[in-house]
């Protein structure tokens, strides 16, 4: 209910500024007399959603031994199954293009099948291991159909769990097997930066990949997941190299240097959630540097005193932004 | 709040509905520039990329400060720092106030920091006075409470941050717990308060972030209602346990806890289906499914993966029986409900947006095809009801 607008309304009318056709409507909602639960029906079945693939996860946690691994796999299979047939069933012809959705229940239902496949092909995986020591590969196997059914039910909630699984084989791969086939192929180097050399392998990939969907206008509109996702890995991975005892400094460097890259490109390209993770990370890196072996007063000095000068800077950056080009 | 700022903070209501307007495709540009000229909003303020930005940065800048200034007065020896404290508490009050009712400005992020930080440091303050004069703790932390609470209710009213209402109203209800009698005050307050409360959130003598700052005061003092009578806290001594006080070990009061507990979320849903009040319809929702969790978790119904599994099921299948049967209505709507996106404020979307973002760590879903389609490109900068991205 808002009485401001439900005053404004008539008077709108009245000056010919609103059609009047539209105003009953708009008057309802703004006295309200109608409510949309448009979203918080969205909201509900995501959550339901959740619930299944939570209870699922504890079905296979709990009964292994009384149901028995070939009816659990079975069983999950066949919802996966159910699930992913009544999306293809309903799913509209595929295109390059946005597609929107043809039922609100539509990506979720898909959410659910491929949450359910990718925990059936775990649980297989588990229980018989059928890729034996390489078992991280089903991650892998799990990205690339989850990219597969992103790409063809045109889902941006389903290709974030793509990229991130993605993310996750190289992470696991990595982090069990330190010294990988990527990882020797690139450096033989501590094991321990295996983990933090793939993340940012795997966010300049994602970029790189959100650059090439944009450029060729083809799933355009998956871009800002994966440029997002992306730098939030080249980021986060270079801002853990920044407690490392003594080689610090190359990956402070980097962070520095990376944030700034970000934040000045974002800034061209109005890309504002990205100019302020670039922004961020670039003060992270630079106080990191400045401040290394410097006494308190100092660091609560330099702390005291740049933010200001930030903020001018992103002020004028703002003032600057709202100059006609 | 100054006239000047109400009356800014009214226009920036109806600005921001006529964007929404704009988006769903209700009107066009011309009439929407039509609106914005009859309706002007003086605030300034920046999108909330920026305000987030500027929010961080001027919390970093105030501790740095309030550290420096520790350091050089090496205030841990001789009790500077309660002065530092005072001092920089009032003038980031000061520096708030005149920021918001002289500058005008609105979601501008540094007059949001220096607000939290103020308010903040002069209940530190006041903790300080509490302990300094020999109380004991707990009726120190209740006078912090309470310190905190007024502060909170001061700076809703004056700045108009509906948020602090609610923070307000928490830190009066927790203000209580100190003392024998908090289960009572937290049930017989919300239930006086709340009749007037609602009245306030649709008052149209009240400006929009009043009424929001109502809304909110509601909500908190609602939910700690169902706090009081909740059978866990009950049983838990939630409330009783700060003073070591003694709750009568009584039959007939846990046989009324539990039926408050099943009645509480019924009674709110009931009110919210009723009258369509948000409030209402959240909480209804929130302190149902905290109810079945209770009920879960005192009778062993069914193994949890069973629960889960069926209750996800039950959820999405009552969500599609609920939007075919509102579809099905004339005009797709029934009582006043539609499963229609309609031209309301975008607040609730994004808050709604966030949150699923926020448990799944992925982008929203897709708008469906009947959905109207957004028009609206990145919004401009500046002026408090502003939408600009930055």
């Amino acid at each position: 209910m808002n009485p401001d607008v439900a005053d404004a309304i008539p008077r709108l009318v009245e000056a010919g500024v609103l059609p009047p056709d539209e105003a009953p409507r708009l008057l309802r909602v703004a006295r309200g007399e109608l409510l949309s639960v448009h979203w918080e029906l969205r909201a509900l079945l995501y959550v339901g959603v959740l619930l299944i693939t939570g209870g699922v996860g504890l079905l296979v946690k709990e009964n292994l031994d009384r149901i028995g691994p070939v009816a659990i796999a079975a069983g999950i299979g066949l919802a996966a199954a159910a699930a992913l047939g009544w999306v293809i069933r309903v799913a509209p012809p595929f295109s390059w293009r946005e597609v929107p959705s043809s039922n609100l229940a539509f990506d979720y239902i898909l959410l659910l099948g491929v949450l359910l496949a990718a925990a059936d092909l775990a649980y297989v995986e588990v229980k018989f291991t059928p890729l034996g020591p390489h078992w991280s590969w089903h991650l892998l196997i799990v990205a690339a159909f989850t990219a597969l059914a992103a790409f063809r039910f045109d889902s941006r909630v389903v290709f974030s769990l793509a990229l991130s699984t993605f993310a996750a084989w190289r992470g696991v791969s990595a982090a069990r097997f330190g010294t990988d086939l990527w990882w020797n192929a690139l450096w033989s180097g501590a094991a321990e930066d295996a983990v933090r050399w793939n993340a940012i392998a795997c966010g300049a990939l994602f970029a790189g990949l959100g650059f090439a969907l944009k450029r060729s206008g083809r799933k355009a509109h998956f871009e800002p997941v994966a440029a997002t996702l992306g730098w939030l890995l080249i980021l986060g991975a270079l801002a853990s190299g920044m407690g490392e005892q003594i080689f610090w400094w190359p990956w402070t460097l980097g962070l520095l240097l990376a944030g700034l890259g970000l934040a000045a490109g974002a800034f061209l390209v109005r890309r504002f959630p990205l100019f302020a993770f670039g922004v961020v990370a670039a003060y992270a890196a630079l106080s990191r540097l400045v401040l290394d072996g410097t006494a308190d007063t100092l660091g609560c000095f330099w702390f005291f005193i740049t933010p200001i000068l930030v903020i001018v800077g992103l002020i004028l950056t703002q003032r600057r932004l709202k100059e006609p080009a | 709040m100054t006239p000047r700022m109400a009356r800014a903070d009214r226009n920036g209501t109806v600005r921001s509905a006529a964007t929404s307007w704009r988006r769903a495709g209700a009107i066009d540009d011309r009439a929407l520039a039509a609106i914005e000229k009859t309706y002007p909003d003086e605030r300034q303020g920046v999108g909330p990329v920026l305000g987030a930005l500027l929010f961080f940065f001027t919390l970093i800048s105030i501790g740095g400060a309030l550290g420096f200034f520790s350091v050089i007065g090496d205030a841990p020896k001789n009790d500077f720092f309660p002065v530092l404290l005072l001092l920089f508490g009032a003038g980031l009050v000061i520096a708030t106030d005149f920021q918001v009712t002289r500058m005008l400005r609105a979601r501008g992020g540094v007059e949001a920091a220096t607000s939290l930080a103020g308010i903040g440091f002069l209940v530190g303050f006041a903790f300080w006075i509490c302990w300094k004069g020999g109380w004991k703790e707990d009726h120190s932390f209740a006078a912090m409470f309470l310190a905190t609470a007024l502060l909170l209710a001061m700076a809703a009213w004056r700045w108009g941050y509906p948020l602090y209402a609610g923070a307000a109203t928490a830190a009066f209800l927790w203000s209580f717990v100190a003392f024998p009698g908090a289960r009572l005050v937290w049930i017989v307050l919300p239930l006086l308060v709340a009749p007037v409360l609602t009245r306030l959130s649709e008052s149209p003598r009240l400006p929009p972030s009043h009424r929001d700052s109502c809304a909110f005061a509601l909500g908190v003092a609602l939910a700690g209602l169902y706090t009081a009578v909740h059978l866990g806290s009950l049983d838990s001594r939630l409330l009783e346990d700060w003073y070591h006080g003694k709750l009568l070990a009584s039959p007939i009061l846990r046989g009324l806890s539990i039926a408050a507990t099943a009645l509480v979320p019924a009674t709110y849903l009931a009110v919210g289906l009723r009258s369509r009040r948000y409030v209402f319809l959240l909480l209804g929702l929130g302190t149902a499914v905290a109810s079945l969790v209770t009920l879960r978790y005192y009778i062993h119904l069914a193994p949890l993966w069973v629960i889960l599994t069926l209750s996800g099921a039950a959820l999405v299948a009552v969500v599609l029986v609920l939007r075919r049967y509102l579809d099905s209505g004339p005009g797709k709507e029934r009582n006043g409900y539609t499963a229609e996106p309609l031209f309301e404020e975008m607040g609730r979307r994004r808050m709604l947006e966030a949150g699923a973002a926020v448990v799944s760590l992925s982008p929203e879903a897709r708008p469906v095809h009947e959905e109207p389609k957004f028009a609206g490109g990145g919004g401009s900068f500046g002026g408090g009801g502003a939408s600009g991205e930055f």
